[in-house]
């Protein structure tokens, strides 16, 4: 072995609790924005985040051949696009990155690197939550806004069409908030999260939607579509049958309030996480 | 100030499991061995004493404050866990210069430590390589450059020899031995005891969550009365020897080793034994070519405490 560093790093006034915060929260959104854009898991969501774009490319194809001049992009976006990313793409992304959070490092053991250093552990969540957060917005967006202009070519000079695209792309980042929030806490409480996410998803998520009065609003999507425009009376109202929606400004708070309750949680259940005796 | 670490009545329990049982101990600058079987509770208790997990009873300080959820303490300590687990898609070098960026070093800081620690750990040449492909030994001189590279006054090192061939050992054990020195203060685990005894003469003994004995091997050894030390005395006037020791109270057995001229002599009183043979040296002119104790190590001192014959 070579001659030990100089002890040039020794800090005597290293900064103490609270104001290692901020600072950890940047450090660990970087360092987790890093290890998020190079993972696997990464690289198969960015493929699914195309489906929309290839969805698009189809439906343009199918209309260039079979002529249709009753093609409208907008209804199109709006039915099926919209209809795969918010009952799709949304929760799977939510559900494997947000699940991720408290969980990924306690079952792959790279818990200690983080949990022995200056890193107060709810800035570990927030960090990790944010970049998680921001990846996925970012994915979703690309594969939206290429579908959404694919589908409305002809319409590029409307302003009003990306007024609609700017509230759709709102609506999404505040989807991926509040699912990726609960699933944050899901991670952090029990241990096949991913499953029991699932069943939340596909299950109650899908569901109670369909159900009258207001029991629907124990849904996160319920929040959702009440931002979303309302669907047409033709094809794909089967879907939306019984949507009873929430005023616009109500749904934003409530998908709010969701995503800093269910991140305080998560924050509180991490302080006292361990691993477990096997780990 | 020198670090002090203290644990007082610690115990944790996972579920029914007893991972350790009223453990209270203070150690100082230095390095400290912690030695016991596996599953004897030598992580958990280096899991407590960072802060991992909370004792079920009991508290750790360092310096009078309590490690538990104060983040500003991993300043001052490098850990350098058993588990051999990595952010295993980073090469060596993204994964030292992050890890000091996640102690808040600087970007431009945590490249010049990370850069001297990967020398120091003798990674350099290979600091682009994806963990993954490193081999065992590599990783773990890693993850001991990891703990090291912020230059902590406390470390606690969980099994750092493991995996390691002959001359990385000895590398790490002369690394090790070079921080001690310094008056940091270091807990190496091991279950293997010639590493611990390369690296201190300062032991913890653990076995079954408990802790039978610490201090220095001698006085550890001076405990145990019932089971007498064993020394060689090689001397060509070995017969003379025997029938002389053989009358004292406090010697307990003679007889001979390898050779006529190797007695082997169990004394319940060392240091009467000693004294006697200087004695015996000097006024009866008896010639003494070499003394050891054969079981002077803490493969001895650990069977007798916990019972192996």
């Amino acid at each position: 072995m070579k001659n030990k560093p100089d002890s040039y790093l020794h800090r005597n006034s290293s900064p103490r609790g609270g104001a290692l915060f901020w600072p950890t929260l940047k450090r660990v959104y970087a360092f987790s924005f890093f290890l998020n854009k190079r993972s696997k898991r990464s690289r198969l969501f960015a493929l699914l985040c195309f489906f929309p774009i290839l969805l698009s490319i189809f439906l343009r194809v199918h209309q260039t051949i079979s002529a249709d001049t009753s093609f409208d992009g907008l209804y199109l976006f709006t039915n099926a696009i919209l209809l795969f990313v918010f009952q799709f793409l949304v929760l799977i992304l939510a559900l494997f990155y947000g699940s991720a959070v408290c969980s990924e490092d306690l079952e792959a053991g790279t818990w200690p690197y983080l949990v022995t250093r200056p890193l107060p552990r709810p800035a570990i969540v927030i960090g990790k939550y944010l970049a998680s957060l921001t990846l996925m917005a970012l994915m979703s967006a690309v594969g939206v806004i290429t579908s959404f202009i694919i589908l409305n070519l002809e319409r590029w000079a409307e302003l009003s069409l990306y007024i609609v695209l700017l509230k759709d792309l709102g609506v999404l980042v505040l989807g991926l908030m509040a699912y990726a929030s609960f699933f944050a806490f899901l991670g952090a409480v029990v241990r096949r999260s991913v499953f029991f996410g699932l069943i939340f998803s596909f299950g109650w998520e899908n569901v109670i939607q369909y159900f009258p009065g207001s029991t629907q609003r124990f849904a996160i999507i319920h929040y959702l579509k009440s931002l979303l425009p309302l669907p047409s009376t033709s094809r794909f109202s089967f879907l939306t049958f019984r949507l009873e929606p929430t005023k616009p400004f109500l749904a934003v708070i409530a998908l709010l309030i969701i995503t800093a309750a269910f991140l305080a949680l998560a924050c509180l259940v991490f302080i006292f996480k361990e691993p477990r005796a096997e780990d | 100030m020198s670090p002090r670490l203290q644990t007082q009545h610690l115990s944790r329990w996972y579920g029914n499991i007893l991972g350790l049982s009223d453990v209270s101990l203070e150690v100082g600058p230095g390095i400290t061995g912690l030695l016991g079987p596996n599953g004897a509770g030598k992580t958990t208790l280096l899991k407590l004493i960072t802060g991992q997990i909370k004792p079920s009873l009991g508290r750790v300080t360092i310096d009078g404050q309590p490690v538990r959820g104060r983040a500003e303490h991993f300043f001052r300590i490098g850990y350098c866990p058993e588990t051999d687990a990595f952010f295993e898609g980073l090469t060596g070098w993204q994964f030292l210069n992050w890890m000091l960026r996640l102690l808040h070093f600087s970007d431009s800081e945590a490249a010049a430590a990370a850069e001297k620690m990967l020398h120091l750990v003798e990674l350099y040449d290979d600091r682009h390589r994806p963990i993954r492909s490193y081999s065992r030994g590599m990783r773990q001189r890693l993850k001991l450059a990891q703990a090291l590279a912020h230059n902590p006054e406390i470390l606690i090192l969980d099994e750092p020899l493991n995996g390691l061939d002959p001359l990385g050992k000895r590398k790490i054990i002369r690394l090790i031995r070079e921080y001690g020195r310094e008056g940091r203060l270091i807990i190496v685990s091991s279950h293997v005891l010639p590493e611990i005894e390369a690296l201190t003469r300062q032991i913890i003994l653990i076995h079954q969550g408990k802790i039978f004995a610490q201090g220095d091997i001698h006085e550890i050894r001076d405990l145990i009365e019932r089971h007498p030390h064993v020394v060689s005395v090689r001397t060509p006037d070995s017969r003379r020897l025997a029938a002389e020791l053989i009358q004292q109270p406090y010697v307990v057995k003679a007889y001979f080793g390898d050779d006529d001229q190797n007695l082997l002599v169990e004394t319940r009183n060392r240091d009467l034994f000693f004294q006697f043979l200087l004695e015996a040296a000097a006024v009866k002119g008896l010639r003494v070519e070499e003394i050891t104790s054969p079981d002077d190590n803490l493969q001895a001192v650990f069977d007798y405490l916990v019972g192996r014959p």
